[in-house]
């Protein structure tokens, strides 16, 4: 059957306009093997078309940056001949669909993009993003999400070590998954890259089976949801855990015996994506016999063959002499090793099909050349800001107990912590912290963005996406390093939603550049779009950060009775009512942001974790103080009911520290000087007996929300 | 020359590397064992199958790697007098191969479970925390979702009887019927608990009980 060009259009997901694009690079019009490549690496997931040209505006460089942008993962030297990459990447789409494959195949997927650079992955965390409690399949939702999340990274031995989760009916119809992988090399380990090079190399491909799964996933993730999106089951892939296990260990030993010249997971967009990247980046040809990839499912096609997205697949580059020795350890692991073609010196891709070229391409075509869309968008103006400063009489609640404040255990308990040996602080802390096994330095591991930010406004909420937890990272002593972000946006051809990417991108760098940690790696994901409702703009970021040793941290709870308990607040950014009655609400604010001022507040904050008289530290959290301080109380030491009804009334600065000790008076304007902040002392640590129950109203909240998960 | 510890792994076992450390932690040496490899039964000081999720717990959690050919090496191994350890997976393994009593099912919960617990000595074991006095109590973690201990009321009478049982739970986390979280074979060669010792052997991981397990292999040669 023959379909009319309006008709494949729409199959493809491609418009008028980009087709004309192809047919004039091709010199002829499109050709039918040809539609299912561009449909592919054109989509917005793998070509990046609406994001480019301000993702370039990235602050992504400085001297311990190995690699950034266009490698898998970004790279960063850590000293001492330790190095990390890492990255974070979503999986929104599928998993609104399919919960438990679309989370576990979102872990598999950035776990490849981490150890297909020769780093042993060490440490994942996600940022989680579901609607209301009661929105309909929400239960559903969280459950398989976590139940995936867990099933794949458990399996593969990869610790969670944190983690963030947020409830907001923005999300209702389009929930986020996103999932961070890090990974080590230790001091004699190779990085690998994924350009191909050497004509006359064999292409091998090594891992599962290509079956039909996941075709046409990545145009699919490029498309706004509609009422329908159930029929779109078929599009998820599904992973194997197992065979990623086997994967990783294959992978890193032929990496390490230096065995591979190029290598690269196949991700999005499956084998496509892979070859013509390799080919692309190594400026160097490729010729492919598709009827000699491994498959389990002799009816498929050569365009499902290009466009699957089976997982737990690798494509490598080998020179011919090593094969013999790549055979042999993929025989140990149980796993096939398969020639599908080689390299050549010409810049073309090549592909076959039992003996017959299907394609002879130039790979600069479909990998340099999609289109590249200048969206519209408005210069930033401030939104929900007002002049004057907060009233004197407002009031938080704590909102103890709601979704917000509820206690994640049931989700963390699901993850495998402690796998590794490495876990000092794992998701029970605001931040996770890594034991580095060769220098025996600490690895800070945190993610950002507070939606409820976000909704104020974008621009501050980008900026709070690094500052907030490069500040937590600070009441830990750990200095922020380096970041990687998953930007979850809705319908970019929406202006009102283009203008909230730029300016929380621009954001990003600006706060990025000022702690000298720059952007390494990313993602973008538009089109969190489902009948028109967008979802928050929800900037996503992993930091990775730094501390000299894993000894003398900071509780970030109460220890110890009779200390005093100290607020410092930043005074610059404060917010209204933030966190009243109707949360659904953005707050106000007043203030002028200054970037310059945070780090210098952020810096302050980690000097102050290095004395020994402080023993809790912690940054305070959205709704408010007293909120934090009945953290703080969960161990069971608090500050007393009347301090903390007490605090309710305290201004809601941006960026405030909760911090106990001895003997701080004095010392804390000393650590603070040359900053505008408030110091107010808020009463003395002791036992009370009503922690245990405001304990016990934390734990058993999440159970009431979700009567099923309980 | 003293002995090494073997430390067996399958395809998908994932503690092996951390229960290798341990055992070096602990001031021994280990050594690789594969589960296509057979050895000679008194070749090692001791054996550790760690935990993990061997053959991706297809089939049933341990089933398939306890039919590997290293099995048959570790049965006679465990015959002639060495001293076995399972961990969690390899707990699941030992059951599935017969050589320890009962088996592991799914968590009462139903879910994977990562916690810490707090353990009760029933009967030190000779080898693995020999010195352990009975009633002693340790603080390790433990990360798994198939850790009920299961059976019979005859079996589990006579386990208690002829003192087979290792470790209970003080608060018991996953429904493993009478508290059990440990339990050694007829012979008391082998031995196998859910929780996870080499996950504790520095105050740092959050206790240092999990070293006890391994240091008193010491004394074998």
């Amino acid at each position: 059957m023959s379909l009319t060009i309006e008709q494949k259009l729409k199959h493809y997901r491609m418009s008028k306009a980009e087709y004309d694009r192809a047919c004039e690079l091709v010199g002829h019009p499109l050709r039918e093997i040809e539609w299912p490549l561009f449909s592919a690496l054109w989509s917005e997931h793998c070509s990046y078309k609406s994001s480019k040209i301000h993702l370039r505006k990235f602050y992504n460089k400085n001297a311990r940056v190995l690699e950034a942008e266009g490698e898998n993962a970004g790279v960063v030297d850590l000293g001492e001949g330790e190095r990390v990459a890492f990255k974070m990447e979503s999986h929104n789409h599928p998993s609104f669909i399919e919960p438990y494959q679309g989370a576990a195949t979102g872990v598999g997927g950035i776990l490849r993009d981490i150890f297909t650079m020769g780093a042993r992955p060490i440490a994942l965390a996600d940022y989680l993003c579901f609607g209301e409690p009661k929105a309909p399949r929400m239960e559903y939702l969280v459950n398989g999400v976590v139940r995936g999340i867990g099933g794949y990274g458990n399996c593969v031995g990869v610790p969670t070590v944190t983690g963030q989760t947020n409830f907001h009916s923005s999300y209702n119809n389009n929930i986020l998954v996103n999932a961070m992988a890090v990974g080590l090399f230790r001091p004699n380990d190779k990085v690998a890259l994924s350009k191909a090079k050497g004509p006359g190399n064999l292409v091998v491909y090594v891992g599962a089976k290509t079956g039909k799964d996941g075709v046409h996933g990545a145009s699919m993730a490029s498309e706004s949801f509609d009422s329908d999106s159930e029929k779109k089951k078929p599009n998820v892939q599904i992973g194997d855990p197992y065979f990623e296990k086997l994967l990783i260990e294959s992978c890193l030993e032929v990496i390490q015996k230096d065995l591979v010249v190029a290598i690269q997971d196949m991700g999005a967009a499956g084998l496509t994506s892979s070859s013509f990247e390799m080919a692309s980046k190594g400026q160097v040809g490729m010729e492919m016999h598709l009827d000699k990839v491994p498959l389990r499912d002799s009816s498929i096609t050569p365009e499902e063959i290009l466009l699957s997205e089976s997982q737990e697949r690798m494509l490598m580059v080998v020179e011919p002499a090593k094969f013999a020795a790549i055979q042999d350890v993929f025989a140990h692991w149980g796993l096939d090793a398969a020639v599908v073609g080689h390299i050549l010196p010409e810049r073309i891709v090549r592909l076959l099909w039992q003996g017959e070229v299907l394609i002879e391409i130039d790979p600069d075509i479909l990998v340099e050349h999609p289109p590249k869309y200048e969206r519209a968008f408005n210069p930033w103006s401030w939104k929900n800001r007002k002049a004057d400063q907060p009233v004197a009489d407002q009031k938080n609640e704590t909102r103890w107990g709601t979704p917000d404040q509820a206690s994640r255990r049931f989700i963390t308990r699901q993850y495998d912590q402690r796998v590794g040996l490495k876990t000092v602080q794992d998701c029970e802390f605001p931040v996770a912290l890594i034991k580095l096994p060769d220098s025996g330095r600490g690895l800070g591991i945190a993610v950002g963005c507070r939606p409820e930010i976000m909704r104020i406004d974008a621009k501050l909420g980008g900026y709070d996406s690094i500052a907030y937890p490069a500040l937590q990272m600070a009441c830990q002593g750990i200095q922020a390093l380096a970041i990687t972000d998953c930007l979850n946006f809705g319908n970019p051809e929406k202006p009102e939603i283009m203008s909230e990417f730029v300016a929380s991108v621009e954001a990003i760098s600006e706060m990025a550049k000022a702690l000298d940690a720059p952007v390494v790696s990313g993602n973008v994901s538009f089109y969190n779009e489902t009948l028109g409702q967008n979802i928050t703009s929800t900037p996503a970021t992993g930091l990775v950060g730094l501390r000299s040793n894993i000894e003398h941290l900071k509780a970030s709870t109460f220890q110890a009775e009779g200390e005093q308990v100290y607020l410092v607040s930043l005074n610059l950014i404060h917010l209204h009512h933030a966190w009243g009655t109707d949360p659904s609400q953005p707050a106000q604010w007043s203030g002028t942001w200054d970037t310059a001022k945070v780090v210098k507040f952020i810096e302050q904050t980690r000097k102050l974790a290095a004395l020994s008289k402080v023993s809790s530290l912690r940054a305070v959290s959205s709704p408010g103080v007293a909120t934090s301080l009945l953290k703080m109380s969960l161990a069971g030491i608090g500050v007393g009911q009347e301090s903390i009804h007490a605090s309710e009334k305290q201004p809601n600065g941006l960026y405030q520290i909760i911090v106990s000790g001895t003997d701080l008076s004095e010392t804390l304007p000393t650590i603070f000087v040359g900053s505008s902040v408030s110091i107010t002392e808020i009463g003395q640590t002791r036992k009370d007996k009503a922690c245990e129950s405001q304990k016990l109203t934390y734990e058993k909240a999440w159970g009431k929300h979700f009567e099923n998960l309980a | 020359m003293s002995r090494s510890v073997g430390v067996i792994r399958f395809p998908g076992t994932n503690c092996d590397r951390d229960v290798f450390e341990a055992v070096q932690m602990a001031g021994l040496k280990a050594e690789w064992l594969w589960h296509l490899d057979r050895f000679e039964a008194k070749k090692y000081r001791a054996l550790v199958l760690p935990g993990g999720f061997s053959f991706g717990d297809y089939l049933r959690a341990g089933a398939l790697a306890a039919r590997s050919p290293v099995m048959d090496s570790v049965r006679e191994a465990a015959k002639s007098g060495t001293p076995v350890l399972g961990i969690c997976n390899g707990f699941q393994i030992l059951c599935e191969s017969h050589l320890l009593p009962g088996a592991l099912v799914k968590n009462e919960s139903l879910r994977f479970q990562d916690e810490w617990v707090d353990l009760t000595v029933v009967n030190a074991h000779k080898a693995f925390g020999s010195n352990l006095k009975s009633g002693a109590s340790l603080k390790l973690p433990i990360a798994h979702g198939e850790g009920r201990f299961y059976a019979s009321e005859a079996e589990l009478k006579r386990l208690w009887d002829s003192g087979q049982v290792w470790l209970t739970y003080k608060h018991n986390p996953n429904g493993s019927l009478q508290n059990i979280a440990g339990v050694m074979s007829d012979d008391k060669n082998v031995v196998a608990l859910m929780p996870h010792p080499e996950r504790a052997m520095k105050a740092w991981m959050g206790s240092e009980d999990g070293q006890i397990i391994f240091k008193t292999l010491e004394s074998i040669l």
